[in-house]
Formats: structure tokens, C-alpha cells, sequence
């Protein structure tokens, strides 16, 4: 009998515990955030810059954090229901495209409970999403590689043939076409987001092709490596800590700050401008000018200090600045991307795909929405493009 | 960029990533012509990188860190050698257990190392006079690690000590038939242990390859599936260390042209073709009648106890 009691109680305890878990989020009360990665956050790479996200996000005063890494696309479901189940969370932020929906799923369950899902499209009133994209970094990291190559042939590994990575290679290709109409952008697919070998043979693979400057989509820093052993130069993948790899090698590369959403989104929460009924019109795209991302080298560095001196030195005849070194297109691309204004898009029209048909008509820039569904391949790009239309 | 110098490319980046698949299929085949599958070549390559990268850039010696790397996942091989021999256990559990535990432990005990560059890494060698062979030369002697060479000679000393020596009975006999090698006086557990940990001693090897010559650095998941197609190419070269070193470098080939061909053939395609081929020898293999003819070992994933059988 007293087992059964004991038995009972213990239940009892854990609904009503249960229970105050999934209780609203009190607008300036303390708040649990849980964070849901894909990788390690020791890849040197996406999960990485999450977790510096999340650093940021500990940093408030009225903030805790728990955080899961590691976790296999799909399987997101008991972590998120762990996370708000044993550790309260008022609000859950899951970072990976296939956590998608499972995230959802969760926020549809617990309608309570505040969601954000980095790169995704779905949403719900207490589910947001959220985007700190590359392209305007990528354009910049092309002028330097346009005006550095000396093969006029520039690299590039890409993961996987998805708009994104195609949105971010087309901004490559016109950043090095801005500052060398000549150059060629040599692409290969290795199919992973996380495969070291694949990344240095397709890179090998590009260097007998003739290319000597390399940008990627891989979460290792083996294409920086593999430059660097060949004497090459390369840019840098979610932000400077591959360049302890290759000082003397990585001219910039493309940094995020994660946090700077994170913090922004938690706080209008915390004020309670943000709540779980409000969120399903709520998309964060954020680019230079809210500073979620930007070109770096190593720290403080949007170029690497050892590559100042030859890209003053390399001119171009910009169509509309005239004879421009590249350090200075570089200068003005940077602040005009940087202004809240918005004066500059590589996406402006015209530019027509390397199959001649007009993408984007003389006079338009690319909304959003056909930035995010990019199929064409820029008029620069050699290689194969899976998905290119005719 | 010429012909000669995109072949000269292409040899030389299949030798150079051949060269992992090649010990530690070496290690799986002697460790399967004993009568035990192991299928935690991943863990146990994953254990050897980390070992090879903490060691090199602790001593500063890349060398230090191979022999160390092959001396922890010997070590690590017993694992599945105590509990396939001794105990008898599930032979393809155990493994799988192996290659857990080697993923999760590296993942852990290496964190301090992500993110770090290895300063003295195994340096590239050209061997004199043969190096200047035309195309042979710049492809096959020119710029490779050592590792690349002591790969060949181990498949042709591995070959010879299998199928030309009395040791090399004595591990087939156990493989083929544990209780005649028995009757024979020949010690079953004792040569499966040993033939495990041969297994685990050069993936090991194969591991520090990736982490102190091949990319130095230490990722966690480094070893990203290559375990799983070294037990393939197993099969693939019949048991053989010889055809095993062809099969590593036909595999190798094939996975270095899948980059270097994707303006011509579809991509995915190509990514798929080494997969296909291996599902297709595996298929072919299976059928038993062939099975024998080739020598898969009789004994193969069968615990011995004496007087059972």
C-alpha cells in the first residue's frame, strides 16, 4: 500500500512539476532558452558559431541556457521535449535545416513554449524563424579572389546543390567578375555538410584544373589546409577560427554572429513585445547592415594584413567608380552593405545566367524570396550544376 | 593545365588517399582470415587519429603519434577480441559496440584538440632516380608520405606471411576450421587474438595517417565512414592482402575521378558509382558456391569452443 502511495505521490509530483514547466513565459521574468545543434560545437564550424550565438544569449543578465549537440536530423523531437520537460525552457531555438519539423511538431504540441528555427521556411504563432545569410560576404570575398588569382581560375567546394549554396557561389562568381571579367569560378560538389575527405580531394581536384583561390561550404578547415600546403589562398568558413590554420594563406572569409539575432529576438520576448500567439509573420533575415554577418580574417580583420599591399596595388575599371583598386572596391562594397540604407545588391539587374536567359531584368533586385530558391548559375561559373534550369 | 599533369594529379591523389583504406583493410583481412569479423574499423580508426594528433603534437614527433595510435587501438581491438573469443559473444554486436565507443570517446577526450593546427607533420618524400621516370615518376614517387610506401610493402609482406609461411597456415586453418587447427595443436584463441589486434594496430595506423599527414588536424567524426568501406573492400579483395591493395586503390581512384569528372558525368552519379560497385561485389560474393571458391573463411563470425561442433 505505502508503495503504491509513494508511487502516486511521485507521479503527482512530476505532473505538477510537469506542469509549471509549461507554463507561459512571464514577460521580465527570468528566462531558459535550449538550443538544439546538428554538430559538435567543437566542428570549427556552424555549430561553433551557434554556440557563440548561445554565449551571448548566457550573457544576459536575465538569461540561462541549456544547449544539446549533436543531434541527428530527425531525432530532434525527444531533445526538444527533454529540454522543456526536465529543464523548463520558455523558449527553444533548434539551428539545423532538418529540424525543421520536428520543430513544428513541438510547438504545435506545446503552445506555450516559444520556438525559433534557424533556415527554415515554416512557421507557427510561437514558432519564428530565423537567417543570418552569406551572400553579401561571399560578393566581397570575391573581389579579393578575382584580383588575387593569377591562373584567372578561382575555386570553390560546395556541400550540396541547394539554393543556398548556389545563392552564395553566384555572389562569389560577380565579386570576382567585379574585379576580373576574366576569371573563371571552378565549382565541385562533394555532397556533406562534414566530409574532411571529400573537401581536400575535390580542392586537389580544382587545383589541377589550374585554380589557386578557394572558397567553400564544409564545416572542416581541410579546404583551407589544402590550399595552403599547395602555397594558395583561401577564405575562411564561419568565421576566423580557420585561419589558425593558414595565417599566412586566408585572406578573409565569411563571419557570423549568431548572437546578435538570438539577443535581439530573446529581448523583445523578454519586454514582452514577442509572444508564443504573435510569432508566425516573424522571419529574421538578417545581413551586413544588422551586422549578423560580415567579411574576417582573423579577428578584427576584414582582410588579412599580409594581402593589403597587393590588392592596393591591383586596379580595376569599375563601371561605376572608374580605375578603383580592389582594396578600395572592396572598402566601398563593405560600407555600402554595411549601411542600413541598402545602396548596393550583387542581385541587381541586368544579369542574365551563364545560359543566357535574363534572370534578373536591368532596373530589379532579387526579393528575398527568389533569393532563397536560386537555381541559375552566373555567366563566370564552370562546372556542373545539378537542378540548372535550361 | 596539360593531360600529363592532370594524370600525374590523378595517380598521385589515388595513392594518397588510398593509402588509409589500404592498412586498414590489410588489418580486417588477416583479422577475418582467423574467423573474426570486426566491424569497429571506424572506431578504431577514430581512436587512432586522435591518439596519432594528441601524441604528434604533444612530442612535436608526427611518428611518435602513428606508432602510439597503433599501439592504443591494438589496445582498443582487444575489446572485441576478449568478447568474440573469449566470451563468444554476438561477433557483428561487439564490433558494432567497438566502433560506438571509439566515436563517443574520441568526440569526448579529444575536444581540447578541435581546433588546433599540428606543427610538424610527416613530411613528404620523392624517392631519388625513380622519380624521374616519365609521368610514373611525378605521379607514383614524387611527394608522397612514407606511410604511402610502407602501405605497399606491408600488402606484399602480408601476402607472403599468409599464404607462403606456416604462420599463415596456422591463421587460415583457424579461419577455416577452428577444430582441426585445434586437433593440430594450434592455439585458436590465441592466433584470433593476435590477428585482431594486427587489425586494430593498423587501423590505428591508418587513423594517425588522416590526422597527422593527410589533413592534419583533429575533427571529431574525422574518420567520416571510411571504416565502413575498408569491411567492404575486405570482401572486395577476397581475402587477399595483394588484391586488397588494388581494390583500395581501384575504391581510391573512383572516389578521387567523382570530383575531377563532374563537369562530364553527373554528379551524383558519380558519388554513388564506388557504393554501386561495392553493393554489386558484395552481391556477387554472397552467392554461396563462389563464396568458397574465393576463400571466404568457413569459420568466418563463428565462435570455436572445443569439442562443440
Amino acid at each position: 500500500m505505502n508503495k503504491r502511495f509513494a508511487l502516486f505521490a511521485a507521479l503527482a509530483l512530476v505532473v505538477v512539476l510537469a506542469g509549471a514547466a509549461f507554463a507561459a513565459y512571464e514577460p521580465g521574468t527570468k528566462m531558459t532558452v535550449g538550443f538544439v545543434y546538428v554538430g559538435p560545437i567543437g566542428d570549427y564550424g556552424y555549430s561553433y558559431a551557434h554556440n557563440e550565438g548561445r554565449l551571448a544569449v548566457e550573457a544576459l543578465p536575465w538569461a540561462d541556457t541549456f544547449y544539446v549537440e549533436s543531434v541527428t536530423e530527425g531525432q530532434e523531437g525527444p531533445v526538444i521535449e527533454d529540454l522543456i520537460a526536465t529543464h523548463g525552457c520558455d523558449v527553444v531555438i533548434t539551428t539545423s535545416f532538418g529540424f525543421m519539423d520536428g520543430t513544428l511538431d513541438a510547438a504545435l504540441n506545446h503552445t506555450d513554449v516559444i520556438f525559433g528555427h534557424a533556415s527554415g521556411y515554416k512557421r507557427a504563432p510561437n514558432m519564428m524563424t530565423f537567417m543570418a545569410d552569406f551572400y553579401q560576404v561571399y560578393y566581397l570575398n570575391g573581389i579579393i579572389a578575382g584580383a588575387l588569382t593569377e591562373t584567372n581560375k578561382v575555386g570553390y567546394v560546395g556541400a550540396f546543390p541547394i539554393p543556398e549554396v548556389k545563392r552564395h557561389l553566384n555572389a562569389y562568381a560577380m565579386g570576382v567578375k567585379a574585379a576580373n571579367p576574366d576569371a573563371e569560378v571552378h565549382v565541385k560538389w562533394i555532397y556533406s555538410w562534414f566530409d574532411p575527405g571529400a573537401a581536400a580531394e575535390a580542392t586537389e581536384a580544382l587545383i589541377a584544373e589550374g585554380c589557386d583561390a578557394f572558397a567553400f561550404t564544409e564545416d572542416s578547415p581541410t579546404v583551407v589546409q589544402k590550399a595552403a600546403e599547395n602555397g594558395m589562398i583561401s577564405f575562411g568558413h564561419y568565421g576566423s577560427q580557420m585561419y589558425t590554420f593558414a595565417p599566412d594563406y586566408v585572406v578573409s572569409g565569411q563571419a557570423v554572429n549568431w548572437g546578435s539575432i538570438l539577443v535581439d529576438f530573446l529581448q523583445k520576448v523578454y519586454e514582452g513585445e514577442y509572444t508564443a500567439e504573435n510569432l508566425a509573420n516573424i522571419d529574421y533575415w538578417w545581413l551586413m547592415a544588422q551586422g549578423a554577418v560580415y567579411p574576417e580574417a582573423a579577428p578584427g580583420d576584414p582582410i588579412n594584413p599580409l594581402y593589403v599591399d597587393a590588392l592596393k596595388a591591383y586596379m580595376i575599371d569599375d563601371p561605376a567608380f572608374g580605375e578603383i583598386s580592389a582594396y578600395d572596391l572592396f572598402m566601398i562594397r563593405m560600407a555600402q552593405f554595411g549601411d542600413p540604407g541598402v545602396t548596393f545588391d550583387p542581385f541587381q539587374g541586368p544579369i542574365s545566367d551563364r545560359n543566357g536567359n535574363v534572370v534578373v531584368p536591368a532596373g530589379m533586385w532579387l526579393s528575398a524570396d527568389s533569393l532563397i530558391t536560386m537555381e541559375w548559375a552566373f555567366e563566370n561559373v564552370v562546372g556542373a550544376w545539378p537542378g540548372e534550369p535550361e | 593545365m596539360s593531360w600529363e599533369s592532370w594524370v600525374i594529379s590523378t595517380i598521385s591523389r589515388t595513392l594518397a588517399y588510398g593509402t588509409p583504406l589500404l592498412l586498414a583493410t590489410l588489418g580486417e583481412i588477416y583479422a577475418e582470415r582467423s574467423g573474426v569479423l570486426n566491424l569497429g574499423v571506424e572506431g578504431m580508426m577514430i581512436v587512432g587519429a586522435l591518439t596519432g594528433f594528441a601524441v604528434a603534437s604533444q612530442t612535436g614527433n608526427p611518428w611518435f603519434g602513428v606508432l602510439a595510435a597503433g599501439v592504443v587501438s591494438g589496445l582498443f581491438s582487444l575489446i572485441h577480441a576478449f568478447a568474440s573469443v573469449t566470451l563468444r559473444a554476438n561477433q557483428v554486436v561487439s564490433g558494432l559496440a567497438l566502433t560506438m565507443l571509439g566515436l563517443g570517446l574520441s568526440g569526448v577526450i579529444g575536444r581540447s584538440y578541435e581546433g588546433r593546427p599540428l606543427m610538424h607533420t610527416l613530411d613528404k618524400i620523392s624517392i631519388p632516380l625513380l622519380e624521374k621516370i616519365p609521368v610514373l615518376g611525378p605521379a607514383i614517387f614524387q611527394d608522397q608520405n612514407l606511410l604511402v610506401y610502407i602501405g605497399i610493402g606491408l600488402a606484399i609482406l602480408l601476402w607472403f606471411v599468409l599464404f607462403k609461411t606456416r604462420i599463415g597456415i596456422s591463421i587460415r586453418a583457424v579461419g577455416e576450421d577452428p577444430a582441426t587447427a585445434d586437433s593440430l595443436g594450434i592455439n585458436v584463441a590465441r592466433v584470433r587474438y593476435l590477428c585482431v589486434m594486427v587489425g586494430g594496430v593498423l587501423a590505428g595506423i591508418a587513423g594517425a595517417y588522416l590526422s597527422v599527414a593527410y589533413r592534419p588536424s583533429w575533427t571529431d567524426g574525422m574518420t567520416a565512414g571510411m571504416g565502413w568501406i575498408v569491411i567492404a573492400l575486405t570482401i572486395f579483395a577476397f581475402w587477399n592482402p595483394i588484391s586488397g591493395m588494388f581494390g583500395a586503390y581501384f575504391f581510391a581512384g573512383l572516389f578521387v575521378l567523382s570530383f575531377r569528372l563532374q563537369a562530364w558525368l553527373s554528379p551524383e552519379l558519380l558519388k554513388a558509382m564506388p557504393y554501386i560497385l561495392a553493393i554489386v561485389v558484395l552481391i556477387v560474393v554472397s552467392r554461396g558456391t563462389l563464396q568458397k571458391r574465393m576463400g571466404a573463411p568457413s569459420a568466418l563470425t563463428l565462435p570455436y569452443t572445443r569439442g562443440e561442433d
